[in-house]
């Protein structure tokens, strides 16, 4: 019996070895590889970039970013401003969507009402800003904004704000529009298999032309780093998201894959208490822990380079970025020392933290921290290291649990300094930092209604300097992604870390 | 025998209702699932609007009579991240799971039993060590090591098999192994023992002393009696892999609900845990009680007690 099972596995070897060729990718197919998966075809309700990056190529917006994080015009022809609530935007005719239904202005109006007063939406809460939008003819709506909305174009522009198809939702109910998704955007629905693969293959009524590299892309989920990576060495996939520094050297040295890197707009920072009673009240000890920290050997050191030291929350790429605050920081362990000693923590008084940090969010966080941890101790700052693995984090985090000094990443899709910068006002900070400050207060709200451009840059940068001062956040480094990609293939990363298939091709 | 069976399918109903419970509590405990939802630096009023919407801002006892009076028509509610009947989506994954749960118990029984009766016949020989020493192995290797280290050696440095994925028959054999090898590891050593331990009952010392063929011997009356504990282990492993395949099935991006089952869980996605849970219990019950008629049939003592 035993050697019958035997012969039974042997065949079975023999036949996998003479069909291994079958794995063999076909050229005009492009397999991307994600580390999760699509989490629904509403294109209003995910905040989650794999989502996006399917999305993104199925959709039309009034504007889109390209890969530099400009706005240029896709369903919009342009726009003008009425009154500095109303814009009005002329939309491009011709346009339909994959079931050959045309785009209209209806759907314009029926995608951003949704956005702006469904309250059950995860992008509700951009989009609450919108008062009314309004049909002027088939080819023409205005928005208006409840409050003057200088980033309006960004609101347009970010995900979220994808036309969806008035008709076919309302002919057909949700249900059947998310299992059968239409868009009107360069490629169209196929088919999804929950965690494992979507499939889209190109639109032949594509408004602005059909793709006619690709036959098909497919988006596979594979959740393991060293699976993404075997699946790009054998060729299975021709790109992979997420890849850490230890597979680097195994996708440079293989024939055929390289690795390629491209920013993010996530930076890593520390979150610093400054309430009243804390020792991280007091702007001596808070510019002491900073000075502590030699950002660069953790970004270029433990990192491999994958990030740049930053001292601003805004990333570079964002509206509003301060360019003199970015490559920078501060590292000085004897002036931290003498800080410490000024506030009080001399003579045998210690300074003694509790440090929050997630455990196997961002790359390589927990062992960030504890660098962090050790660079703390050399100037003498006793610190209780608490790693969290990121539910029970973001549990603590979101209910204000932090307690002297938490590490969190974080990123902007909205890619406007308005943002971000929201932090430091002082009801947004209430009860997570307790900073406060009047000057960066009054800014922030002067700017968020100021439509003039280059007023409104210098008031961010003037907040993101103060904020560099008192420090409520110290901001560590600027995240870079990392991108395995088959030498086949012409790819280039975007700050937003968007797939966009148009800009991907066959070399 | 047919009201046994009717005793333990009722004993269903009151283990459902403590099963699902218990989820609901530690999922309500475990944290704010709208904190999952909204980004990290969402304001506060944001997250307020959004838990009001989906009605998380009632009280526990609210929204868990809410659940069961749902369950008790059929609906278990919707996924919080998918927007879609969670029901649905736990059956969308079933099959995957299914199928890799059944080759991988073939695998482990076809693996399993013979190595299990070659070590008891070569009781002491170098093989019943050898074979001993690779369940040892079998029984302490990781599952994601032994994972990887295939996908290393049979799919990258030799592509014999699909690297990871759900297809046909070849995407199959590697995390079937990576499952089996630790369940043959468990069956081998068992169906050896039990083996030896009837070798040495008199019945089949009478069954050598009439002449019968050492093979006779073996199969027919020896083994039959050796697999009440093979049963046993089976069934025990059996939830585990339906629910428990997690690893296997991350490392090989298999599309099941193991993977389904921890991305609700990271998500606080209640109506998708309760769904996988429940359907999970009803899997485990009925295997359980499937392994009950089996120790019947083989040995019909069981059922005279």
């Amino acid at each position: 019996m035993t050697g019958k099972v035997l012969k039974f596995f042997a065949a079975a070897f023999l036949l996998m070895f003479f069909s291994g060729s079958s794995f063999a990718a076909n050229e005009r197919i492009l397999t991307i590889a994600m580390g999760s998966d699509v989490l629904t075809f509403d294109a209003q309700n995910h905040l989650n970039t794999s989502t996006d990056c399917v999305l993104n190529n199925m959709t039309n917006m009034l504007y889109r970013k390209d890969a530099n994080a400009e706005m240029v015009p896709e369903l919009a022809l342009g726009h003008e401003q009425i009154n500095e609530k109303v814009w009005r935007f002329k939309i491009r005719e011709g346009v339909t969507f994959h079931n050959g239904d045309p785009l209209t202005a209806e759907d314009v109006k029926f995608s951003f009402l949704r956005a702006a007063t469904d309250t059950t939406l995860k992008e509700y809460p951009y989009f609450k800003v919108i008062k009314d939008v309004r049909v002027v003819d088939d080819y023409t709506v205005d928005i208006e904004t409840f409050e003057p909305l200088p980033t309006l174009l960004r609101l347009v522009s970010k995900a979220g704000a994808d036309i969806l198809p008035k008709k076919y939702i309302e002919t057909n109910g949700w249900d059947h529009f998310l299992k059968n998704p239409v868009y009107s955007g360069q490629f169209e629905f196929v088919s999804w298999v929950r965690d494992d693969r979507v499939v889209i293959k190109p639109y032949e009524g594509y408004w602005g032309g059909m793709n006619t590299e690709w036959d098909e892309v497919h988006f596979r989920v594979i959740p393991e780093v060293s699976t993404r990576v075997g699946e790009l060495l054998t060729g299975g996939v021709d790109i992979i998201y997420n890849v850490s520094p230890n597979e680097w050297t195994r996708i440079g040295n293989n024939k055929g894959t390289s690795l390629v890197n491209g920013e993010t707009t996530r930076i890593m920072l520390l979150v610093m208490r400054c309430t009243e009673g804390t020792p991280t009240a007091d702007k001596r000890v808070r510019e002491a822990i900073d000075f502590a920290i030699e950002n660069k050997v953790l970004a270029d050191v433990l990192l491999s380079g994958s990030g740049t030291p930053t001292r601003t929350r805004v990333s570079r790429g964002v509206t509003g970025f301060d360019p003199s605050l970015y490559n920078t920081y501060c590292y000085d362990p004897e002036r931290s020392k003498k800080l410490l000693a000024e506030a009080g923590y001399k003579d045998g008084k210690t300074l003694e933290i509790t440090f929050t940090a997630p455990r196997g969010r961002y790359l390589m966080d927990s062992e960030v921290a504890q660098m962090i941890a050790g660079m703390l101790e050399e100037v003498g700052i006793k610190v209780r290291l608490e790693l969290l693995e990121w539910t029970s984090f973001n549990s603590l985090y979101v209910a204000k649990k932090n307690r002297e000094m938490l590490m969190i990443g974080l990123a902007d899709n909205y890619f406007d300094a308005n943002y971000p910068l929201i932090h430091y006002t002082k009801d947004r900070a209430k009860g997570e930092t307790d900073f406060s400050n009047d000057e960066a207060d009054s800014l922030y709200k002067i700017a968020a209604k100021n439509m003039n451009h280059e007023e409104r840059v210098a008031q961010y940068q003037r907040i993101q300097q103060i904020a560099a001062e008192e420090r409520p956040h110290i901001a560590l480094y600027q995240l870079k992604a990392n991108y395995g990609v088959n030498d086949r293939i012409l790819f280039v990363p975007r700050i937003d870390e968007l797939s966009r298939i148009e800009e991907i091709h066959r070399k | 025998m047919k009201e046994y069976l009717c005793r333990r399918i009722l004993q269903i109903i009151p283990v459902l209702f403590i099963i699902s419970f218990a989820v609901f509590v530690l999922i309500y405990v475990a944290g704010d699932p709208v904190a999952m939802m909204l980004p990290s630096d969402a304001t506060d009023a944001d997250r307020a609007v959004l838990r009001t919407a989906l009605g998380l801002d009632r009280p526990f006892l609210e929204q868990y009579g809410i659940f069961l009076s749902n369950m008790m028509k059929g609906n278990l509610g919707r996924s919080f991240r998918y927007r879609e009947d969670a029901l649905g989506i736990v059956f969308e994954r079933l099959p995957a799971t299914l199928e890799l749960a059944s080759f991988s118990m073939l695998l482990a029984v076809v693996i399993g039993i013979p190595f299990g009766i070659w070590s008891a016949k070569a009781r002491n020989s170098f093989m019943d060590i050898f074979i001993t020493g690779v369940s040892v192995l079998g029984r302490a290797m990781p599952s994601f090591w032994l994972g990887i280290m295939l996908i290393l050696f049979l799919a990258v440095k030799n592509p014999l098999f699909p690297v990871s994925g759900r297809g046909g028959l070849e995407h199959l054999i590697l995390p079937g192994f990576t499952l089996a090898f630790g369940i043959a590891a468990q069956i081998t050593p068992l169906v050896r023992s039990s083996m030896l331990e009837i070798l040495q009952q008199d019945y089949i010392r009478t069954a050598r002393s009439k002449g019968l063929a050492e093979r006779v011997v073996i199969y027919k009356h020896a083994f039959r009696n050796a697999l009440v504990p093979v049963v046993a282990i089976m069934a025990v492993q059996i939830p585990g892999l339906i629910g428990g395949a997690l690893i296997t099935e991350t490392v090989f991006s298999w599309p099941g609900l193991g993977q389904l089952v921890i991305q609700a869980i990271y998500g606080l996605d209640m109506a998708i845990v309760q769904a996988a849970v429940l359907v999970i219990a009803l899997v485990t019950i009925f295997f359980s009680l499937l392994a009950d008629v089996l120790y019947c049939l083989i040995d019909p003592r069981i059922q005279q007690r």
